[in-house]
């Protein structure tokens, strides 16, 4: 009974509440980058001494199985959409696309970082993730650009995606108040956005 | 002042005809709307190389922008053909059948699919008989302007051609006929049906296919709040699966 209602309200909060609260967590480690290489080897020792059982747990109970949930539905979601911005350039409409765009880009993306960073480096090489490992790793300028293009298609997609969540969930009902929600969590977008450049630096800097 | 109109005119000799497209010079004259410059080629179906073809097909009835049945794509925005002044809109002017609806010939087009969406979420009220004036049930006066408003949806069908989501690849029924739900759920004797309408909605293809995109609301001919409309539904469909849950 009414099986594509619960699919779509479980991949609207899964999206933004388990994703979003990835995304932050994400971004306050790579952050850490920004203190220089000993702290941030040092906190990345911390997540080493999280117990396994529960690391697992936590990795798959709420990394794995959400991304792959909301990432196997969203691609089925976006085939259903045929983005029309070239006709109606209308700003939410090129949110719209842009959802879609930045979507395509994090699938291929995240098989990419996530294969090769957890599951090539870390677990079959069983390299401990370091800052000197990426360092090397963002040596290729075109790895460093395909990874700050990366966070920046993470970080719209939130960020819009929490517009989007407020009118799906009818928070936001008229224009005003989706207007302010949407002005919100742009200029987050935006400090998200600059707060990646800067850790990214860091790797250039030290 | 051009004492020619040039129009580009997209075609198509059936429904599974590939399209082509021909030009036409209509005389100009003041206040002539894309109607009466289609009626002009009618009386007189040349191109612009001289070529006498079959005249170009479209609908039109009431001419004041009530109807609903001459909405067509003009220079890429679906909107309705006879409010479209000439003087109004960049010349030469391209014409296109909105294809997110069969095209039946030229820009002719088969819009009975939002027909049978109105039938899914149920936009009508089911009586059972009639009263005196006196005895009859009020509108809210609270809602009644809301009412008003969405009641002035003439199934157009710009919103559906406007919506990314809504085509050949989705299942979506479109801002439209979700929108009427909202109407008869308002309507004094309609709203006892109410969660059949939500449950309508809450089915494949129903609201929670629509992306948020708003395209809607910026073509509406009607200037219809779709997405205010929308963003309620949502919370009342919402509302009405925790009643579906707990039963109450």
């Amino acid at each position: 009974m009414h099986t594509t209602f619960y699919l779509r309200r479980l991949h609207s909060l899964c999206g933004l509440l388990v994703l979003g609260f990835f995304i932050i967590e994400h971004m306050i480690t790579n952050s850490v980058a920004m203190a220089g290489p000993e702290i941030f080897n040092q906190v990345m020792g911390m997540v080493e001494e999280i117990p396994k059982p529960v690391f697992y747990a936590i990795e798959i109970g709420m990394y794995a199985i959400p991304i792959l949930f909301h990432g196997i539905y969203g691609i089925y979601i976006a085939l259903q959409a045929k983005n029309n911005p070239e006709r109606f350039g209308y700003i939410r409409n090129w949110n719209f696309t842009l959802q879609r765009w930045t979507a395509w880009y994090l699938v291929v993306f995240l098989i990419w970082h996530v294969g090769y960073l957890r599951i090539y480096i870390k677990g079959i090489t069983g390299t401990p993730m370091s800052f000197e490992l990426l360092q090397n790793m963002f040596q290729n300028p075109i790895v460093t650009i395909l990874y700050v293009l990366g966070m920046w298609a993470a970080i719209f997609h939130f960020c819009n995606g929490i517009t989007t969540f407020c009118m799906t969930w009818g928070i936001t009902k008229g224009p005003r108040s989706q207007n302010v929600i949407s002005a919100i969590s742009m200029m987050m977008c935006a400090g998200l956005c600059v707060l990646t450049v800067a850790f990214m630096a860091s790797y250039f800097v030290y | 002042m051009p004492d020619k109109v040039r129009f580009i005119i997209e075609r198509q000799d059936g429904p599974n005809e590939k399209p082509y497209t021909q030009e036409f010079d209509v005389d100009y004259r003041p206040g002539l709307n894309v109607v009466a410059a289609l009626m002009e080629i009618q009386k007189n179906p040349v191109t612009v190389d001289g070529k006498k073809v079959a005249p170009v097909t479209w609908e039109c009835n009431c001419l004041e922008k009530v109807c609903g049945a001459c909405m067509m794509v003009i220079n890429g925005k679906a909107r309705q053909a006879c409010c479209a002044l000439v003087d109004e809109i960049k010349q030469p002017i391209h014409l296109a059948p909105a294809r997110t609806f069969p095209v039946i010939r030229d820009l002719l087009i088969d819009r009975s699919v939002m027909f049978e969406s109105l039938k899914k979420i149920q936009g009508w009220v089911e009586l059972d008989g009639s009263w005196d004036v006196k005895d009859a049930p009020i509108q809210n006066p609270y809602t009644a302007q809301t009412a008003y408003e969405i009641s002035h949806c003439m199934t157009c069908g710009c919103c559906l051609e406007a919506c990314p989501n809504v085509g050949p690849q989705s299942d979506f029924i479109g801002p439209a006929p979700t929108v009427q739900a909202y109407l008869f759920n308002l309507h004094p004797l309609g709203k006892f049906d109410a969660p059949k309408r939500l449950n309508a909605l809450m089915e494949k293809g129903g609201i929670t296919s629509c992306g948020n995109s708003q395209n809607c609301v910026e073509v509406c001919p009607k200037s219809i709040k779709l997405t205010t409309y929308l963003a309620q539904l949502n919370r009342d469909v919402n509302k009405q699966a925790l009643r579906n849950m707990f039963n109450f």
